[in-house]
């Protein structure tokens, strides 16, 4: 027969056996860390393809993999790097089937399984959500980190998401876009004015509808992507697995200072040196689609781009200092070259980017079909 | 030799015109405006002005995108940067200012004139005469409307219509017809298929015919928004 002694000791083995087994428990109340990897530049990544129609803004960067087009984004101003089915649009596939398989597979608590109810008009706190078949989104969500800046939030829907023309999602205590993750299973609609936040995941298609906004970023593992006049912004997120607030970056106004890129914020005796950063990219998008045009409008894209000086043939024609940085290029019938110098507000170093332009004495056009209704 | 090679050359209906005996200076360039919504056109460079009228984004033929003459620009008290642009429709030759929001700033070279005394129409490219047509124009019960108009989109038409192969609808409407075939007395631009009438003669209903080569070369070449002017 045990002593009192014995019996204590039994209860307080007990009672940690059970803390140890409610301490397991956060693994249910607290998502596994969803981790976009290569993905995490991209604003839009398409599968199929991707597609524009409108004045469509898209802060980050466009791709699409294993499909070879975007149509319909010239257009569209897009602040970041096209990548059409290269290396780091398949890898940026490769990651985003990796990060939706993790999100796909986080445990969900019996609570949290929302199925048949309207995401609108709720609080939720931190957690994994689940969807058995559609999930629709009316009027606003509101996703409460309780101060928590780490706070991830994982949608898992196992059909479509649908939101309603004028929803919203929106992020308060501490909660960040960068920790939103929407696994769709099959397609998502956001509807006219919708302003989203969060990154959507889904296995086909998202169609983005007029004028309806997002916070984060849109990934179509196999079908399309489809815009209509809208304002897509990736969120400033710190690499990795997205669950650390962003680290402040100092410009340094000039360019090419020799500093070494990427270096973290270090102590030079007892001074804390800023960190500096070489994040600038650029693009020329550039060149006319015809092999010989009349003129175009050659613009660049980038990050951190602080001015872009055109050049024709060696003669200045254009300086821009603020987005867009586009100038018209015309001259006479001929070989021509374009010059494009960028300079970043970074420690990026200068970049002269320059391309051949085949002037026409006249472009040759090909009117559309159209009824004839005129006076005669 | 030199001489012989200064000579205006016609070529079916195209007078090939040297540049060396080129007609009056025009502008060697349109600035235009290329819009990506529908706007409004409003009689001062002002949100709150009168408004004159919406002009859609995509014109009604062949839905391009709807192309104007900048005629003037202006900042706003407030900031904004607004243009004046020709407009198209009635009344002939009207004009408004429009947001630069949602719009994209180009340019033409081309530039086209028709004659109604000499019936001839010339088309400059860079300041400089290209070529020169012999053309229908309308007769004196149905002429064509005189003024500074603009192209507002050009069209393939079917083997079967009336006018073509090709026509440029311009900005300028019909004095006389208020409708016409189903159209809004629209004046184009346009071939001489299916219809009857020799070029350089006074016999159409208010549009432009123009013979297959001549209308061909310029549907290659004339976009929408490239300025029309027509004198007496």
């Amino acid at each position: 027969m045990s002593s009192p002694t014995h019996l204590k000791r039994g209860f307080a083995g007990m009672a940690l056996a059970v803390a140890l087994a409610l301490a397991a428990l956060p693994a249910f109340a607290q998502a596994a860390p969803v981790n976009l990897a290569t993905a995490g530049p991209f604003v839009v990544l398409g599968g199929a393809t991707a597609t524009n129609t409108g004045a469509s803004v898209l802060n980050g960067d466009l791709g699409v993999s294993p499909g070879t087009t975007l149509p319909g984004f010239e257009e569209a101003v897009v602040n970041g790097v096209e990548h059409v089915n290269d290396g780091v649009a398949a890898q940026a596939q490769l990651d985003l089937t990796t990060a939706y398989n993790v999100a796909a597979g986080t445990p969900v608590l019996p609570a949290n399984d929302l199925s048949g109810t309207d995401l609108g008009n709720r609080v939720l706190t931190a957690g994994a959500y689940r969807y058995t078949s559609d999930a629709q989104l009316t009027n606003a969500l509101i996703l409460d980190a309780q101060g928590d800046p780490n706070a991830q939030f994982v949608f898992e829907i196992t059909s479509a998401l649908t939101t309603a023309p004028g929803s919203s999602v929106l992020l308060v205590n501490g909660a960040s876009p960068c920790n939103v993750y929407w696994q769709v299973g099959s397609s998502a609609t956001l509807d006219t004015t919708t302003a989203f936040q969060g990154n959507v995941m889904a296995l086909e298609s998202i169609t983005v509808n007029n004028k309806a906004s997002v916070l984060g970023r849109l990934f179509a593992r196999e079908g399309q992507i489809s815009l209509d006049e809208n304002v897509l912004t990736r969120p400033l997120c710190p690499t990795g697995s997205g669950t650390t607030p962003t680290p402040t970056t100092t410009d340094t106004g000039g360019t090419g200072s020799g500093a070494s890129a990427n270096s973290k914020r270090r102590v030079k005796g007892n001074q804390t040196v800023p960190r500096v950063t070489r994040d600038g990219t650029a693009v020329v998008r550039p060149s006319p689609r015809e092999a010989c045009t009349a003129g175009f409008r050659a613009t660049v894209r980038g990050h951190r781009i602080d001015r872009v000086v055109f050049s024709l043939d060696g003669q200045r024609i254009g300086s821009q200092a603020n987005s867009p940085f586009a100038v018209y290029v015309k001259a006479a019938a001929g070989q021509h070259q374009v010059r494009a110098r960028i300079t970043f507000n970074d420690a990026t170093r200068a970049k002269t980017m320059t391309f051949p332009y085949r002037a026409c004495a006249a472009a040759s056009l090909a009117p559309r079909n159209g009824p004839s209704q005129f006076t005669g | 030799m030199l001489v012989l090679a200064l000579v205006v050359t016609a070529v079916g209906s195209a007078l090939v015109v040297p540049a060396a005996i080129a007609g009056p200076r025009v502008p060697v360039s349109q600035p235009l405006v290329v819009l990506l919504r529908d706007h409004i056109a409003r009689t001062r460079p002002d949100a709150h002005a009168g408004r004159i009228e919406a002009v859609a984004s995509r014109r009604p033929l062949t839905r391009v995108r709807t192309v104007l003459p900048i005629l003037a620009r202006k900042v706003s008290g407030t900031g904004g940067s607004w243009l004046q642009v020709r407009l198209p429709g009635r009344p002939n030759g009207h004009r408004g200012w429009i947001s630069a929001n949602r719009t994209r700033l180009t340019v033409t070279g081309w530039r086209i004139s028709v004659k109604l005394s000499s019936r001839r129409v010339t088309v400059y490219h860079d300041g400089q005469v290209r070529r020169q047509f012999r053309a229908v124009v309308g007769k004196p019960s149905t002429p064509t409307p005189r003024g500074a108009f603009f192209v507002e989109e050009a069209l393939a038409l079917p083997s079967y219509e009336a006018g073509g192969p090709y026509a440029l609808a311009t900005s300028a409407r019909s004095n006389v017809f208020q409708e016409f075939d189903g159209g809004p007395g629209q004046i184009g631009i346009h071939g001489t298929d299916n219809l009857s009438g020799k070029l350089g003669t006074a016999v159409s209903h208010g549009c432009v015919r123009l013979g297959t080569h001549a209308i061909t070369w310029l549907a290659r070449r004339i976009g929408a928004g490239v300025p029309l002017v027509i004198t007496p």
